[in-house]
């Protein structure tokens, strides 16, 4: 049973790192962003790419992984999104379009198979990622076998979230995008560049969807149409947990996490997904706004 | 505006026209695509109901699709020449008996658990009608609990996401019943009488055409109606329409449900078009792309979305003759959507609606006309 219950805490964490990126850009700037998911499996891409290109194992791909998904972020806030603050199912349709050119560069390996050229680690096929030697096995702690890589998986999380608390409750910053949660017009009047700050917001949440990525790519195959299954896990995460309360969407993925691994240890995986979508109909019906969220928005 | 709807009347007449005599002029292998085209511009139509008139964004069009797909072709499988070669004198489905444990009962009631559900679907017309209840059922308690719960906006979008893929995985895990992923296939052909429809002809090309031509025009002649008005003015305003004191959560289930209906129906048709059921109807992207036919045709115009479904299809089929592009197809697809979304929010069916008025403005400069010069002067007055 404990067995289970770790398994469900290091699936928790991984919809938790999708989830706080889409929890942030969705609750300060109502943007349903559907392409979030694949800033997931670009994530576990640079895991592939890295590996082969510069011979880096999974930890050292984690920051690159970061940088480059925070740049395609920002550059599909700069040219895109931006244009679409306001129209909420809008974005929900620009952004499942760009996902979709996400998942074809990446497929067609950015357009070059044209030319005959091939690059190693892109394409439609499967990718894997194997885990580093010391991530490998696992280690007795209090009686209990634990997995390593995902006890690694738990505490690269605990330390993302933490940053991104810090970040959001200690620094000017993240006061501002505490402020545009709340009432983003109202934070434009008291002098926040609030398009400046979404923009960073943007980055910085498709970063951690990369690192996401990268952790998937130890225990999971990685391919072009991976990252959809995600981006709808996350923000069922969110709505779950209530739009704009991150505390909210760290109970949610622990929630979600573990009612899979549960129903999957009693039944099978298919029934638990089916489970969570159940589970998730249900909150939303009985507490539409979450089970967390802030009164008056 | 009553000249406009005299446009749009003349409009739907040339499309219905267009899709009875293209049979005159096309190949019969193309009719059996052409014809798979019209079903999806009849799911056009469902979601400019929904999106464009209610206001309702549901990405879970294809539960609806595929439970009247499903419903039929469980008749269809039955009535199949393979279902009666299983060493019974009732029908059973081949993949049951793969599936069967040994020593089961060769029969529909108790080859496994469940398979009685089976039973009534022996007769055809058993499974064309719940080809539409069933749609018009799991629409009608869904929309009583969400739209009776003032649930909106996204949230009803994720919730009917979450439902599609939920009865999704369903479907998938009763394998036994349901044969799973590997879909419902060999099925027989829709008879009608002594007729037979098969795929290929002429005549289900026809019926498809006359159903999507009824359906197109029902769908124009009800938003018109009273309750079309008071359903816009619902999506334009909800909390006003409540506030004059109208029910807005019986209108939203009304057109959720007809929607669901007309999803219902066309899987119905696929199913009789392209012989399989799948559950690859239920996958979230064919949702989404149903969705990106309307944006793409126009969401606030019936006829537009119609039109986006299946040109869209029609330009997909034409460019994946050549292999290469299949891929980068639908990279061009993600393009497109990204581009109207950004640049002609209202797709093309609003563009051409712009068109129209310029047009027509034009033509009244050249021969004034009383009310539009009366318009015309109470503006000038007003700037001066």
């Amino acid at each position: 049973m404990i067995d289970t219950m770790f398994i469900g805490l290091s699936l928790s964490s991984i919809l938790l790192l999708v989830a706080l990126g889409l929890a942030i850009t969705y609750g300060a700037m109502g943007v349903i962003n559907m392409a979030h998911g694949e800033m997931v499996m670009l994530g576990a891409y640079t895991a592939v790419l890295s590996r082969i290109w510069l011979d880096a194992n999974i930890v050292m791909a984690i920051p690159i992984a970061f940088v480059v998904t925070a740049i395609v972020g920002l550059v599909i806030e700069r040219v895109i999104v931006r244009r679409l603050y306001g129209r909420l199912l809008d974005t929900l349709l620009a952004t499942w379009g760009i996902a979709i050119l996400i998942q074809q560069a990446i497929r067609l390996e950015l357009g070059l198979s044209f030319f005959g050229i091939h690059v190693e680690g892109l394409g439609p096929g499967l990718q894997n990622v194997p885990v580093p030697a010391a991530l490998q096995g696992t280690f007795h702690l209090a009686g209990v076998e634990i997995n390593t890589y995902r006890a690694f998986i738990i505490v690269v999380t605990i330390a993302l979230a933490a940053v991104t608390w810090l970040l959001l409750q200690r620094t000017s910053i993240g006061m501002q995008v505490r402020a545009i949660i709340r009432n983003p017009k109202m934070a434009a009047a008291c002098g926040v560049d609030v398009a400046r700050v979404n923009a960073l917001t943007f980055a910085f949440g498709s970063g951690l969807a990369g690192i996401a990525g990268v952790m998937m790519s130890g225990f999971k195959t990685v391919f072009p149409d991976m990252g959809t299954p995600m981006v709808v896990d996350g923000f069922l995460v969110v709505v779950v947990g209530g739009v704009g309360s991150l505390l909210g969407s760290v109970l949610s993925a622990g929630l979600l996490g573990e009612i899979n691994s549960v129903v999957a240890a009693l039944k099978n995986d298919t029934i638990a997904r089916a489970v969570i979508f159940g589970v998730v109909i249900l909150i939303i019906v009985v507490k539409p706004k979450g089970l967390f969220s802030f009164r008056g928005r | 505006m009553a000249s406009r709807q005299r446009y749009d009347f003349l409009l739907y007449g040339i499309f219905v026209a267009a899709i009875l005599l293209a049979p005159l002029m096309l190949e019969e292998f193309w009719l059996n695509r052409i014809a798979k085209y019209l079903v999806f511009g009849m799911l056009g139509v469902a979601v400019a109901l929904s999106w464009g008139y209610a206001g309702i964004l549901n990405l879970g069009q294809g539960l609806f699709f595929g439970a009247g797909a499903y419903m039929l072709a469980m008749s269809l499988k039955l009535a199949s020449p393979t279902s009666l070669q299983q060493g019974s004198d009732k029908p059973v489905p081949d993949f049951m008996l793969w599936n069967a444990e040994p020593g089961a009962l060769t029969q529909l009631c108790c080859i496994n658990k469940g398979s009685f559900i089976w039973l009534p679907f022996q007769s055809q017309w058993f499974g064309v009608a719940m080809g539409i209840v069933l749609p018009v059922a799991i629409a009608t308690i869904t929309g009583m609990i969400v739209f009776r719960n003032r649930i909106s906006g996204v949230f009803v979008s994720i919730i009917t996401l979450a439902l599609v893929l939920l009865v999704r995985l369903l479907v998938i895990d009763a394998q036994p019943l349901t044969n799973g992923f590997n879909r419902l296939t060999d099925l027989a052909w829709l008879t009608i009488g002594a007729f037979q429809f098969d795929p290929y002809s002429r005549a289900t090309y026809y019926l498809v055409a006359i159903a999507l031509s009824l359906v197109l025009v029902g769908a124009r002649l009800l938003v018109s109606t009273r309750a079309g008005l008071i359903l816009q003015a619902t999506r334009d305003d909800e909390t006003r329409a409540r506030y004059l004191g109208l029910d807005v959560p019986s209108y939203q289930i009304f057109f959720f449900v007809v929607s669901a209906a007309i999803c219902g129906f066309a899987g119905m048709l696929y199913v009789m078009v392209s012989e399989f059921a799948s559950p690859t109807f239920m996958d979230l992207s064919f949702s989404i792309t149903m969705v990106v036919w309307a944006a793409v045709g126009g969401r606030s115009s019936i006829l537009g979305a119609c039109v986006g479904a299946i040109l869209i299809n029609m330009i997909e089929a034409k460019v994946s003759e050549t292999k290469a592009l299949v891929e980068v197809w639908k990279a061009v697809v993600g393009l497109i959507f990204v581009l109207v979304v950004l640049y002609l929010p209202r797709g093309l069916g609003g563009f051409a609606h712009d068109l129209l008025d310029r047009w027509r403005a034009r033509n009244a400069e050249a021969v004034p006309d009383e009310g539009l010069v009366a318009e015309r002067r109470d503006t000038v007055a007003e700037r001066g």
